[in-house]
């Protein structure tokens, strides 16, 4: 008897539930229709190519036949990744090309912005100089950079040997040992404007008197910077850091127009691999297995990204 | 200086021959209308603007002028390292068909050779193809063993079979059935600056006979002059690196399978032979061993080798009768004392056939494209205007515009405009162009299988890049690619 009135009781509770649920999405109804066109959309541009790269990450591609030869293959495609050589050796250079990028791109960034921060002659031009790498097209930039690093005649190699600081011109972009820190530096020099901005929209935030009031107190530059600067810059620093992590991580225009991912794939990464193996390959199957793995780290990372925004606004809220 | 011994030489003529007939074997009965038996640079003199032919009323059979459609189509288009004068032609090819065909809706899309492969792959798994393409050799065999392809033979465009060159033919057929027309086909030809030769102590008017000459020459090159010897090119996903590899692959006696052979059966894998690993040996020793190549040769592709080139900076290459006219552009387009350093590159500039293997064998691969109509179900709107992609393909494969559209990198697809006033034109032109008209019977396609663009443009690369990097080892890399060749055959994932 008490069951039966539990479950009754239960019920009610859902029923309940289910018709505040109801009520309030009627009470929204507006907003829904308003935001459903932009729904639709994603569905069909996002979450369909996201279906079936998991669908086709459980299939055999063969390249010559057509994709709807396809055969199942279970989780073959991914015991043949996470058994290859090549796939350690592409997530080594991922984790190289990631972690270094965006460290060195925040440092820089930080640097440079805490020096804009401050007043003096010339500062708006210099802000719209360290700008310009970031704006730049990629593509046009990876050119130049190519020709900057030739292995021949490259700018960098004709000044060395101008200078007679070396007798031929250093090997950057056709050796597998400096290739990667060569496209890092690239890399970077891209970047750290972003981190820049970011940093300074960020160190504009905080307020004066706190700076003076520490100053006041007797705090030295390093101790105001330490104790009432970079607290203030912590959320806005997570979210650039993760930021220019998911921009890393899908990183393709500058590795695979100045290398292709060469020479001997030493500078391939993930989405350069996933690029060759799907439309060089046409190993459909593989190339979705990694699409799918690529695609759980960036969710991770998607999921920090937005805990610390709401971190942000769940004290922006309290304050 | 090169001794000839009887042996030697009754080898490299059975070699030669066994390629010709390889070559020109016809795949049907029918007098070609041009002695391929006959074939040498005085013949086709003899034979060039012996004919006259009507391109507009020849098509107006195929498809009548006054025809009206829409046709979209994608072609492997001019690129950086072309000659200003092949745009000129390509500008011309349109505006023609445009004129001759008022009333057909053209929308062409020009894509360079690196890029057609993928963005076709692309549009394909979408349903979005063009109707018509032209593709890189290559092609044909990978698109036509999927299914993409409409059956289209010569015929259906009012040409022969016999025609067209029969190893151009084999790359367009699958499994018995034509799926395309050739447009151009060419071979390279080896190119030297005499004065470089002169100064490192060689003799200027001789090409190096054997690869091991190569090996050696530049070399010299390097030691007495500080520049690059020979310019090697190892760059992944650019044709310009299995056109000049396989040669030298098949001049030691090596393959991927036995394309080299009159019937190939493409069964063996031969990346891992001694030979093969010999050839590969010798772009070790040139990069590794010796430093006597462009360092950048493993990001290089040939466009950047003619600059080099042109500086005076290289000693040898592979190339097109093109880069000559390519040099010509380039020199223009230089300033002040650079214009006079070009000028004397230019006026230094030789071409020769491409060097043997150490047993004669001589080979060169046989290049050149293909145009090709595709199914409906694949293309954009899932309709193909058959009688529009047949005008475009008929005036494209015509005696005169294969002509005019390899006027400097190619050959007509079509032999018949061999025959035209235009060759005759073109061979007072086109300097050197009798040289690599010469390397034609020493052409050999590459294999007719649908995995041959990985094999070329992936895994070849791809050991070279192992060995000349250090990666592997020369044993290692070629077993590797061996290994990649035979699992890529057996469909693995």
């Amino acid at each position: 008897m008490t069951i039966v009135t539990g479950k009754a009781e239960a019920r009610r509770r859902l029923r309940s539930a289910r018709s505040g649920v109801l009520r309030k999405v009627w009470k929204h109804r507006a907003d829904y229709a308003y935001v459903l066109p932009a729904i639709a959309v994603m569905l069909i541009v996002i979450a369909y190519p996201i279906y079936y790269t998991i669908e086709l990450s459980f299939f055999n591609t063969p390249p010559g036949l057509q994709l709807r030869d396809k055969t199942f293959v279970g989780i073959d495609n991914y015991t043949a990744i996470l058994t290859s050589q090549v796939f350690w050796r592409v997530t080594l250079n991922t984790m190289i090309w990631t972690v270094a990028s965006t460290f060195i791109s925040f440092v820089l960034g930080f640097a440079a912005a805490l020096a804009l921060h401050r007043d003096f002659i010339g500062r708006g031009i210099l802000r719209a100089i360290l700008i310009i790498p970031w704006v730049i097209s990629a593509v046009a930039a990876s050119y130049i950079w190519k020709w900057i690093y030739h292995s021949d005649f490259g700018v960098i190699g004709a000044v060395l040997v101008g200078l007679g600081l070396a007798d031929r011109p250093p090997n950057f972009i056709d050796s597998v040992s400096t290739v990667l820190p060569s496209l890092i530096v690239v890399n970077i020099w891209r970047e750290f404007p972003f981190a820049m901005i970011m940093m300074m929209a960020g160190l504009q935030t905080i307020p004066d008197q706190l700076l003076r009031a520490a100053k006041v107190d007797g705090a030295n530059a390093w101790q105001r910077f330490w104790h009432v600067t970079f607290p203030h810059l912590r959320n806005v620093s997570t979210v650039t850091i993760l930021l220019l992590a998911v921009a890393n991580f899908n990183s393709f225009i500058i590795p695979w127009i100045m290398t292709g991912g060469g020479p001997s794939n030493a500078s391939h990464i993930w989405i350069t691999h996933i690029y060759e193996l799907a439309f060089g390959r046409q190993r459909w199957g593989v190339a979705s297995a990694y699409s799918v793995l690529l695609f759980l780290i960036l969710m991770t990372l998607g999921y920090f990204y937005v805990r610390a925004l709401s971190g942000n606004e769940r004290k922006d809220g309290s304050a | 200086m090169t001794r000839i011994t009887l042996g030697g030489a009754v080898l490299r003529g059975a070699v030669s021959t066994a390629l010709t007939a390889s070559l020109m074997a016809a795949p049907a009965l029918g007098a070609p209308p041009v002695d391929l038996s006959k074939w040498s640079p005085e013949y086709v003199r003899s034979i060039a603007g012996t004919q006259e032919f009507d391109t507009a009323a020849d098509c107006g059979k195929v498809t009548p002028l006054d025809y009206k459609g829409r046709l979209t189509f994608w072609y492997q288009g001019v690129f950086e390292g072309d000659p200003d004068l092949l745009r000129q032609y390509y500008k011309d090819f349109f505006e023609t068909f445009r004129k001759t065909y008022p009333n057909i809706q053209l929308e062409e899309q020009a894509l360079t050779y690196n890029d057609l492969l993928d963005k076709f792959r692309t549009a394909l798994l979408g349903n979005a193809a063009p109707m018509a393409v032209r593709l890189q050799i290559l092609g044909g065999t990978e698109f036509a063993s999927k299914g993409y392809l409409q059956p289209l033979k010569p015929e259906d465009v009012g040409y022969s079979t016999e025609d067209f060159w029969p190893g151009a033919m084999k790359a367009v057929t699958w499994d018995g059935v034509t799926y395309g027309i050739p447009t151009n086909n060419e071979t390279m030809a080896f190119i030297w600056n005499a004065d470089i030769f002169k100064r490192a102590g060689l003799d200027p008017d001789k090409a190096p006979a054997t690869w091991d000459d190569v090996v050696k020459y530049s070399k010299q090159i390097h030691d007495k002059l500080g520049i690059a010897g020979y310019g090697l090119v190892a760059r992944k996903n650019a044709g310009n690196t299995p056109y000049r590899f396989m040669p030298q692959l098949w001049a030691y006696g090596g393959g991927v399978f036995d394309e080299t052979a009159a019937s190939p059966t493409y069964k063996q894998i031969e990346l891992d032979s001694q030979q093969s690993k010999a050839a590969l040996q010798a772009s070790y020793d040139m990069y590794v061993r010796d430093k006597s190549v462009p360092v950048s040769a493993l990001t290089n592709q040939q466009a950047d080798n003619q600059p080099l080139f042109l500086a005076g900076q290289l000693g040898m290459m592979i190339s097109h009768p093109s880069d000559y006219n390519v040099m010509l552009d380039l020199q223009k387009k230089a300033t002040g004392t650079d214009k006079d350093k070009a000028q004397t590159v230019i006026d230094n500039m030789r071409y020769g056939l491409i060097p043997t293997g150490p047993d004669g064998k001589r080979a060169v691969v046989f290049g050149g494209s293909n145009i090709h109509i595709l199914k409906p179900e694949y293309v954009e709107g899932g309709k193909v205007d058959e009688p529009a992609a047949k005008a475009i393909i008929c005036m494209w494969t015509s005696p005169e515009w294969s002509l005019k559209m390899a006027y400097a990198g190619s050959n007509p697809g079509n032999l018949n405009g061999f025959k035209t006033k235009w060759m005759k034109e073109r061979l007072d032109n086109i300097k050197f162009l009798d040289v690599t008209t010469s390397m034609l019977p020493y052409g050999i396609p590459f294999p007719a299988l649908p995995q041959s663009p990985e094999i070329m443009n992936i895994i070849i690369p791809d050991m070279l890049q192992n060995a000349l990097t250090g990666a592997m080892t020369v044993d290692q890399a070629a077993d590797d690619a061996a290994k990649k060749v035979k699992d890529l055959m057996g469909g693995g994932l």
